[in-house]
């Protein structure tokens, strides 16, 4: 651990507040514990009708749908410590003092799905889809959620399209000629994928398959823990984006084999069919995605070639650039390459609030004193004015 | 001299009072009447030799005779009268025609010497007496309409194709005109058969000659300077594309799936993914291929574009062929 701060001193903000978080998640959570007991009564007697108390999604169903649930402060910090819910709403949950996720009908119908689905056939591809701000991230959430309580690897990308639009380092690659290493980014993501699994890793025991050499010095046997594959990619970043690619390798073989369950999700996943990056390559030209080595990796693992797993994938328009923005659909998002890539796979469209879901929206609000003013029909200018659209009614109630 | 100049004294004294008498005298005594003849009238100073003039000689008219239509009979036949096309002439048709632009309020023009009524085309020559006297004169050369073809449905499926061609009449010192030799055919292409590469080929070969919204084939040729050569030209036309469309170049197995115009199942990744997926760790020789249904949503999805409806069919056939839609 004091080798891995170390190496993290100089790194961004983003990886500082990761590796900071990393450390304090185990001495925080008994601290945790103690203030979700201090926050508002979270019995059932005391339940308002927009709550429901039943907390483990794999138990949600169309009774609960619409309807809020509370992830408790130390599974909040273990899923979404490295991203994974929006800024804003990352900012809501600060001012409310609880982690509340609506469960909708996406969120319920992908994990049918997931429980539905024989883990002895190739992984299932979901891939979620929906107009700006409809909730494809939070839908993920939830989900993720479910994987982390059910035991699932979790291999989860918050948001790929950063590693394309505003990497913090792009750097040659040592193995292969005419690629791209993010290794920075890699390894944030490592520490990432680290806090999510780290306990689950610990239980699994996993062990790698085969000798990797990074250098003449530096070599993880086979048969070494994953963890140390980790450790080793975080405190060596210049190997960070060959230790994702191993480490991938390796959890994709794991889970075919049937030692462990993985649940991929990755938001913003057509960032990785985009023509072009905001990358330079060193003749001054813009790479394509394909020339990155984090990309081959998390093309691997959503292929159809493996077992014991489940991917969500979302395509978002945000994720493209300008002229790539036309519609959300999921064909047009991924290209033809794209939807050979996944097909066939299962597309679940995420939409805008229910007239349930929208005034069990505005009570929550109400419950926590965030919309103080309420003149007659201010829930109707409400609903006229965001259209029942998620992100615009959060904007439009927001602070200043 | 004397004798004359009391004359014209006593003559004014006869018409003027005194006062003219002293200014008589005075103007006596100032001018000098000129010498004057007193039977003669005066001549005119021509200072011009004047010609002799030519008598104009009077151009004799014959009188107007009165119009023709003052004396045809209320019965008589009018296809006599005017018996094929010509213009428009007054005292032939008995008819009180007007025609032209006049001021406000005033009569058009009547129809004699009125240029407008001869400018136009008339049809005095095609009343429906003359068109069924000509039919009837014509009869005798004509068959019997054969029997089967009554409606256009029942003789369009005899005779698919259609020949157009234009007759001009005209006054010109050549009866022949261009245009006369251009000739047209047409016929849907549904009343062709085809296969799917034939289909494909033959509307490439006839490019913009077919019409994608009305599907009709239009061959025009005018390429030979007469009418009948034209249409054999036409119609060999026709024949070679369509027996051209039958035949597969030895080139055409090269074309690549970037050069396919319609998204086809089989030929695609789809196809390959779902059947490894469905025969994943099967030990029987026996493939499972996709389901029809499947393929067709894809081939769906990517030919008519995405919208709400084909996505929702593709993720319910996914959903069916993954086998983990909700039961």
């Amino acid at each position: 651990m004091k080798m891995f701060r170390k190496q993290f001193g100089n790194l961004s903000r983003i990886s500082t507040h990761l590796q900071r978080n990393a450390i304090a998640s185990s001495a925080s959570s008994r601290t945790a514990e103690m203030s979700t007991n201090v926050a508002p009564a979270l019995d059932a007697a005391a339940l308002d009708e927009f709550r429901t108390a039943v907390a483990n999604p794999g138990e949600h169903s169309e009774l609960q749908a619409a309807k809020f649930y509370t992830i408790p402060v130390e599974q909040k910090k273990q899923i979404f410590t490295g991203g994974g819910l929006p800024k804003q709403y990352e900012q809501q949950i600060k001012t409310f003092t609880e982690t509340c996720l609506m469960v909708r009908s996406p969120g319920l119908e992908l994990l049918q799905y997931i429980k539905n689905a024989d883990l002895t056939k190739p992984a299932v591809r979901y891939v979620l889809y929906g107009d700006n701000g409809v909730g494809k991230t939070l839908t993920m959430a939830h989900v993720l959620h479910y994987g982390a309580l059910n035991d699932f690897v979790l291999v989860h990308v918050p948001w790929a399209p950063n590693w394309m639009k505003r990497p913090k380092e792009a750097a040659n690659a040592s193995g292969n000629e005419g690629f791209i290493d993010l290794p920075f980014d890699a390894a944030a993501w490592l520490v990432h994928f680290k806090n999510q699994n780290a306990q689950l890793l610990q239980k699994l025991q996993l062990k790698t398959s085969k000798e990797y050499v990074w250098s003449k010095r530096e070599s993880t046997p086979a048969g070494a823990s994953l963890i140390e594959l980790i450790e080793h990619g975080i405190a060596r970043i210049k190997y960070a984006s060959e230790t994702t690619a191993a480490l991938i390798s390796e959890l994709k073989q794991l889970a075919t084999n049937k030692q462990c369950k993985i649940m991929v999700a990755i938001d913003g996943y057509n960032a990785f069919f985009h023509p072009i990056t905001r990358i330079f390559s060193d003749n001054k030209q813009r790479v394509s995605p394909d020339r990155i080595t984090l990309t081959q990796p998390f093309l691997d693992i959503t292929s159809y070639d493996w077992t014991n797993g489940v991917c969500i994938l979302s395509v978002d328009k945000i994720a493209m650039t300008e002229g790539f923005m036309d519609s959300y659909m999921p064909r047009y998002l991924l290209g033809k390459e794209g939807f050979e890539h996944l097909d066939p796979f299962v597309p679940i469209h995420v939409e805008n609030y229910t007239e349930k879901e929208f005034m069990s929206y505005i009570n929550y609000y109400l419950d926590r004193h965030w919309i103080s003013k309420t003149p007659p029909g201010f829930e109707k200018h409400l609903k006229f004015m965001s259209n029942m659209n998620p992100y615009t009614l959060m904007q439009l109630v927001r602070g200043l | 001299m004397a004798a004359n100049l009391t004359r014209l004294l006593e003559h004014n004294l006869r018409n003027s009072s005194a006062a003219t008498v002293q200014r008589g005298v005075r103007l006596f005594n100032t001018q000098q009447q000129p010498e004057a003849n007193d039977d003669e009238e005066f001549r005119v100073l021509n200072l011009r030799t004047v010609k002799q003039q030519a008598r104009r000689r009077e151009i004799k008219k014959d009188a107007v005779q009165p119009p023709r239509t003052a004396r045809m009979a209320v019965d008589q036949d009018w296809t006599a009268v005017w018996s094929g096309p010509r213009s428009f002439h007054p005292a032939s048709v008995p008819l009180p025609l007007r025609q032209g632009y006049t001021e406000r309020g005033a009569a058009a023009p009547s129809k004699y010497a009125n240029a407008e009524l001869m400018k136009i085309p008339n049809f005095l020559h095609l009343t429906p007496p003359a068109i069924r006297q000509q039919c009837e004169a014509i009869k005798k050369f004509c068959t019997p309409w054969p029997k089967g073809l009554e409606s256009e449905a029942k003789w369009k499926r005899h005779f698919p194709i259609e020949v157009l061609s234009t007759d001009y009449c005209h006054s010109l010192p050549t009866i022949r005109h261009p245009e006369a030799r251009r000739v047209t055919i047409t016929l849907r292409l549904s009343d062709l058969q085809f296969d799917a590469h034939a289909k494909d080929k033959f509307l490439r070969l006839v490019g913009d000659r077919y019409n994608q919204e009305t599907g009709v084939l239009t061959f025009m040729t005018d390429r030979c300077p007469t009418r009948k050569q034209n249409y054999d030209y036409a119609l060999y036309l026709l024949t070679a594309c369509y027996h051209e469309s039958f035949v597969t170049e030895p080139w055409e197995n090269s074309k690549s799936e970037a050069d396919m115009e319609v998204y086809l199942f089989e030929r695609n990744q789809a196809k390959k993914s779902a059947e490894a997926i469905l025969n994943w760790d099967s030990k029987s020789e026996e493939k499972i291929a996709a389901s029809p249904s499947y393929a067709a949503s894809v081939e769906q999805l990517i030919n008519e574009g995405e919208n709400e409806y084909n996505i929702a069919k593709y993720k319910e056939e996914v959903l069916k062929m993954l086998n983990i839609g909700v039961q």
